[in-house]
């Protein structure tokens, strides 16, 4: 594909191994974790300054059915490339489905930019060349976050960059237009930008370690979306199984307590088996 | 006034429903009246009442969660080195942040669909549930729904929810990392005001 990215992509494997080996002690789960945090602040300076704002202005200045329009538009490609990794997968079914919502929009769809294919009952199941690579058996594959892209996998990564590298369908489009790449590419990354700002206002609100709330639930999402089995944290265990070990069920002595108080008197129910917890268990290890 | 004195009685009355359905002995009927109740109270925000919208959704959420066993799940391991104070303080601090999160979703979402199926997946001889509901954004381009899982387990004041995931990933544990990480750095109590800092900042934030 264009230049810009090919530029970026040599500049992340620069990065990767002057990185490699600084900064915070290894982690399991996230063994690029001191270049992984370096890409992250760069992304995150690009998008405070430029991509954030000029997201916030586009959502400004156009109404909701154009961005929809718009994003459609582009999910029409993505549809192209879903098919293509859905024959990859075997998945005859899937496939189908994409082709039919792919020559549906593009003709009574306007070219894309209604998707009619959704009432239509065809469901929308964007698969992707990592999707791919983790059905053909590659399930677990360590975080990275990727120059502008920000979070992914060793595995989604490689499947983008591959993506970006073959001359898509999308090039018929702008090929005679001057810098049509340029307009194409950053017109897709606005919408995408604009789709989730109201996930990252909700992500800067909830999380404490950014780098740390994002990465953990990406590869929460990623593991359930391909199946994989849900990332172990790093204290190493207790599934949703072990935590009356932790906290006993709550409420044995409080039945007449008022309902609309519970939250207050279940702390003093919980307090005796929380402390005498330690003595049952070894401590736990560091 | 005449309006005034309704809106007071609305509210009275919705804090009867509250503490009515709070008591229900069906984890899905819980899921269910509670998305009803806050997203009916959520149509009633005009712009001018936001802030009184979001106390009344606050006070409606609030005793369907059990922060205490929130907290452990999150903090995991670590729990154990708390002391009781130290587990009071945690979880205080961990509710504020999540009740903020809770009400300004909610919020920026008001007008959201949500479908809660009717076939928990019960585990621990039928004391712990895990409802599945299926969530569909207004305004937003993708139609796809979100798929929001509760999970509940049984007390003596009806079923509390202690684990909410969106598309399979934890609102929960996906702090498990950053509060371990806290620990190992500064005890316990640097993870107490940690929390603290946090929502101290959220909150100048908010009222900017």
């Amino acid at each position: 594909m264009s230049r810009p990215i090919r530029t970026l992509t040599a500049a992340a494997a620069l990065l990767l191994a002057g990185c490699a080996n600084t900064g915070h002690p290894p982690n399991p789960q996230d063994p690029y974790e001191s270049y992984n945090r370096t890409m992250f602040s760069i992304n995150d300076g690009l998008d405070r300054t430029v991509i954030k704002p000029a997201a916030q202005g586009y959502r400004f200045i156009t109404p909701q059915p154009i961005r929809t329009g718009i994003s459609n538009f582009f999910d029409n490609f993505r549809d192209i490339y879903s098919a293509a990794n859905n024959l990859l997968r075997g998945h005859a079914e899937d496939t189908l489905n994409d082709i039919m919502r792919v020559a549906l929009n593009s003709t009574f769809g306007l070219g894309g930019l209604l998707d009619i294919a959704d009432p239509a009952g065809l469901k929308n199941n964007k698969t992707s060349l990592g999707d791919t690579f983790a059905s053909w058996g590659w399930k677990n594959s360590n975080y990275l976050v990727m120059p502008f892209f920000g979070p992914s996998t060793v595995r989604d990564g490689t499947g983008l960059t591959v993506m970006l590298a073959v001359k898509g369908p999308e090039h018929l489009v702008y090929h005679d237009v001057k810098g049509g790449p340029y307009i194409f590419w950053g017109m897709y990354g606005l919408s995408t930008r604009e789709r989730m700002l109201d996930v990252t206002n909700a992500v800067d609100e909830a999380a404490v370690d950014r780098y740390s709330y994002i990465r953990d639930g990406y590869m929460q999402l990623r593991a359930q979306q391909v199946g994989a089995p849900l990332p172990k944290p790093s204290d190493n265990g207790l599934n949703d199984m072990d935590i009356d070990e932790l906290v006993a069920p709550t409420g044995a002595g409080n039945a007449s307590a008022p309902a609309g108080e519970v939250a207050k008197p279940a702390a003093p129910a919980v307090k005796q088996p929380a402390a005498s917890a330690p003595a049952a268990e070894p401590a736990p290890a560091h | 006034m005449m309006k005034r004195l309704l809106s007071s009685f609305c509210a009275l009355m919705l804090l009867v429903s509250s503490s009515a359905f709070a008591a229900s002995d069906s984890p899905v009927e819980t899921i269910r009246d509670g998305a009803r109740q806050v997203l009916d109270l959520l149509k009633q925000d005009n712009g001018k009442n936001t802030r009184q919208v979001r106390q009344q959704v606050e006070a409606l959420a609030v005793p369907q969660f059990d922060f205490q066993r929130m907290t452990a799940l999150a903090v995991g391991r670590g729990w154990r080195q708390a002391t009781p104070e130290q587990q009071q303080q945690l979880s205080q601090e961990f509710q504020t942040l999540l009740v903020r999160i809770y009400t300004s979703t909610m919020t920026r979402y008001k007008g959201t669909q949500v479908d809660v199926k009717p076939n928990p997946i019960l585990a621990n001889n039928g004391r712990e549930a895990t409802v599945k509901s299926e969530v569909t954004l207004p305004n937003s381009s993708d139609k796809k729904p979100v798929s929001i899982d509760y999970t509940l387990y049984k007390t003596a004041q009806g079923w509390k929810i202690y684990n909410v995931s969106v598309e399979g990933a934890s609102l929960v544990t996906v702090y498990r990392n950053q509060f371990n990480d806290e620990i190992n750095k500064s005890g316990v109590d640097g993870l107490i005001k940690m929390l603290k800092d946090k929502n101290a900042a959220v909150t100048a934030k908010g009222n900017a």
